[in-house]
């Protein structure tokens, strides 16, 4: 009974459609395309290419190495059982490789290695020969200066330059 | 010419220099050098004087590392005085870290990320260890010589407390945990009486370990650690006094409260004297006191085995004497 009624329905439904299809033609239906979600982990990785692009060990390596073939940009006790400030650590390690990304622009060929000792902030970087000498010391000096009085501790920047990067991998 | 356009040269490098406000004398001095000699690194040549703006000072080369001009027998703590990231030019070995490429070998030290996010012990070698213990030995002063045994020390100075101190890395010194005091002291370092003793292990309960006859107070109430220090000594105090106190309500102590078992009046002492007085009774047919039978060796010794049965729990020998007991007093 509710099959015969709801096809009857359809039905009407339908040639009322068809008779208003004429005024708006060109439109047609709208319908809803999906497509199968594809699942697929994007964080950290370098997509295969051509095979011409220089990669470091850093960037070579996806991020489910961590721990077995990479190791950890910044150690801190705080991420240890019952301790505490993790939070605060994690965002002035966000705002310090934020800060030397645009204080040594162009010239970082790495990733920032930050330590701490207790109360010292110890950045470590690898930087290319891009810059004179002493605008390096320059820098370095101004962001150790601003960084500590930012900090309120004792921040210290341990800089080492290379030629160029030093490739792992093309891919 | 060439000595005229170098004249310019320096006349605009100096109104440059002094325009930005850096240090004259060492700017000047470099760049001259660099153009009366000509410009040894010939591939730089002279830059081209087009309007361009400020001339740059040709590149300088990067140095030789210093692994190459180490001796062999050179002081390693002048290397690395204290804790510092590994620095490749500084450190003569042909370490290499990392996974290595498919047919490959495990990338080498310069530019590698990896040996400089581990920590490393190049500070801490055994010459550099000695000249810590040379350089704190003036502060320290010998332990006293009349306290040469855990006897001794445990005689003079039976309170013990313990607390903790922390460090970790960041901004704050601060660490909650860090107010908690643990006080331990032995109860034969106390003179108390058996009740005294008895009431003192009411008052403390779990904190007594018999074993070892410790008393430990933990104090974490207070928010700093020397109140609780304070109140912990302020516990010890007061318990002492109360347990050596006798209460009116003490009197009230019913069967159910005692520490140990004693047979006198117990429903076993009953019950024994109960089967002794039948067994007489069929025997002789002549009522028998029951202070006599409590005299009897046997009766005592039933009441040995009980006792010790209750207050030490079940084990061998206590069934074993229990049975042997029990055997003698019903003459089986």
């Amino acid at each position: 009974m509710a099959a015969s009624l709801s096809s009857t329905g359809t039905v009407r439904l339908l040639s009322s459609l068809v008779r208003s299809g004429s005024l708006c033609s060109s439109s047609g239906s709208r319908a809803l395309h999906v497509t199968a979600a594809c699942c697929k982990n994007r964080a950290a990785r370098v997509r295969v290419g051509k095979g011409d692009k220089p990669l470091t060990y850093e960037q070579a390596l996806p991020p489910h190495h961590i721990g077995h073939r990479k190791g950890w940009l910044s150690q801190h006790t705080s991420n240890l059982k019952g301790e505490e400030g993790a939070a605060e650590r994690t965002i002035e390690d966000v705002f310090l490789r934020r800060f030397m990304f645009g204080t040594f622009h162009g010239c970082l060929a790495n990733e920032i290695v930050i330590k701490r000792r207790g109360n010292v902030l110890i950045v470590c970087a690898l930087m290319l020969q891009k810059l004179p000498p002493n605008k390096f010391y320059f820098l370095i000096g101004y962001s150790e200066s601003l960084l500590s009085h930012f900090y309120k501790c004792p921040v210290k920047l341990e800089i080492q330059t290379l030629q160029d990067k030093a490739v792992y991998k093309y891919r | 010419m060439a000595s005229h356009t170098s004249k310019a040269f320096l006349s605009l490098g100096r109104l440059n220099i002094a325009g930005l406000g850096l240090n004259n004398s060492a700017s000047r001095v470099t760049y001259a050098a660099a153009l009366s000699t000509n410009s040894p690194k010939g591939d730089k040549g002279f830059p081209q004087r087009n309007g361009r703006g400020p001339v740059r000072k040709p590149r300088r080369e990067p140095g030789e590392p210093r692994t190459e001009k180490m001796p062999l027998d050179q002081d390693w703590t002048a290397v690395y005085p204290a804790a510092a990231p590994f620095r490749p030019s500084s450190v003569p070995l042909p370490v290499r870290m990392g996974y290595p490429v498919k047919g490959g070998v495990p990338p080498e030290k310069k530019g590698n990320l990896e040996l400089i996010k581990i920590p490393n012990f190049l500070h801490l070698t055994p010459a550099a260890i000695k000249k810590h213990c040379e350089a704190l030995k003036p502060f320290c002063t010998e332990w006293p010589s009349a306290l040469d045994s855990d006897a001794k020390c445990d005689e003079l100075f039976p309170i013990k407390v313990e607390s903790t101190d922390f460090v970790s890395a960041g901004q704050s010194v601060r660490n909650p945990s860090a107010r908690i005091v643990h006080l331990k002291v032995k109860l034969s370092s106390f003179n108390l009486d058996k009740h005294a003793q008895r009431k003192m292990l009411k008052l403390v309960g779990e904190r007594y370990n018999k074993d070892t006859d410790t008393l430990t107070i933990r104090a974490d109430s207070c928010p700093l650690r020397q109140q609780n220090q304070d109140y912990a000594m302020y516990l010890l105090t007061v318990l002492y006094h109360e347990s050596w106190k006798t209460e009116a309500w003490e009197d009230e102590k019913t069967v159910a409260d005692m520490e140990e078992y004693s047979w006198e009046d117990s429903p076993s002492q009953k019950n024994m004297l109960n089967v002794l007085v039948r067994m007489k009774v069929a025997g002789e047919g002549k009522g028998e006191v029951r202070e006599q039978l409590l005299g009897i060796k046997e009766v005592q010794e039933y009441k040995d085995s009980v006792t010790r049965l209750k207050n030490e729990g079940e084990s061998e020998s206590t069934m074993l004497q229990y049975k042997e007991a029990v055997k003698k007093v019903l003459d089986l």
